[in-house]
């Protein structure tokens, strides 16, 4: 009985793993082709399924094994609901809002050159503000 | 329709961006958040990883003009995971300038 029950932790912290690091690489091809997905629920569920086979592995009795694939799986897939969980942001109070003018600006380009916001007057620009490009 | 982008990455890191991602755009650099700050939109909560030499990040923020740089439509992440997809700014395209 408790053979089988090492064998079923062992099962378990693997198949915790295999979904944890499954929904990793998922989450990392969407990031490489600029695809993050608006709703990002899908992943937090599979992260946290993740979770609750890593712990389940360890209710089991998972032996060296399976107990190090289960711990994997519970920190890889706490970390993205981590993220997420923090990832709340803020502006200013007088950070610029539909209707007002946008401030004139200067800044270099990716090729050091000096780009002016007076250059956008007379036509429609879309200007997107990001984090960065990792 | 001119598509500019700002972000915190030097030059040479969003030239090796734009390699890797094929963008096109006017794709500035600011390190300093000079512009940023001019717009008001610095991150006032909790940073996660700044890049070294930049002590913060802007919040991810699509702003639609019109020629004489009045917003006419703009979206925000209300977290820094969300960004506006592609068809979220094609639909205010249209809305907005047809």
């Amino acid at each position: 009985m408790k053979i089988r029950a090492k064998k079923v932790g062992t099962t378990l912290g693997v198949l915790a793993l295999v979904v944890a690091a499954a929904t990793v690489v998922l989450w990392f091809r969407r990031i490489g082709e600029v695809d993050i997905p608006e709703d990002r629920t899908t992943y937090v569920i599979f992260f946290l399924s993740a979770v609750a086979l890593g712990v389940g592995a360890f209710v089991a009795g998972a032996r060296w094994f399976g107990g190090v694939a289960a711990v994997l799986a519970i920190v890889i897939g706490s970390f993205f609901p981590f993220t997420v969980a923090i990832s709340r942001q803020e502006v200013a109070a007088n950070a610029i809002r539909v209707g007002g003018s946008i401030p004139v600006f200067s800044a270099l380009d990716e090729n050091g050159e000096v780009f002016e916001s007076a250059t956008l007057a007379g036509k429609p620009a879309l200007i997107k503000f990001f984090r960065g490009h990792w | 329709m001119q598509i500019v982008t700002v972000c915190a990455d030097t030059p040479e890191e969003i030239r090796d961006g734009r390699g890797a991602h094929g963008l096109k755009a006017h794709m500035l650099s600011d390190r300093d958040l000079t512009v940023t700050d001019a717009f008001g939109l610095r991150n006032r909560g909790f940073h996660s990883g700044p890049p070294v030499g930049a002590e913060a990040l802007p919040v991810p923020t699509s702003l639609l003009i019109d020629g004489n740089g009045k917003v006419l439509w703009m979206d925000q992440s209300e977290d820094y995971q969300r960004r506006s997809g592609p068809g979220t700014v094609l639909a205010a395209l249209r809305t907005h300038l047809d």
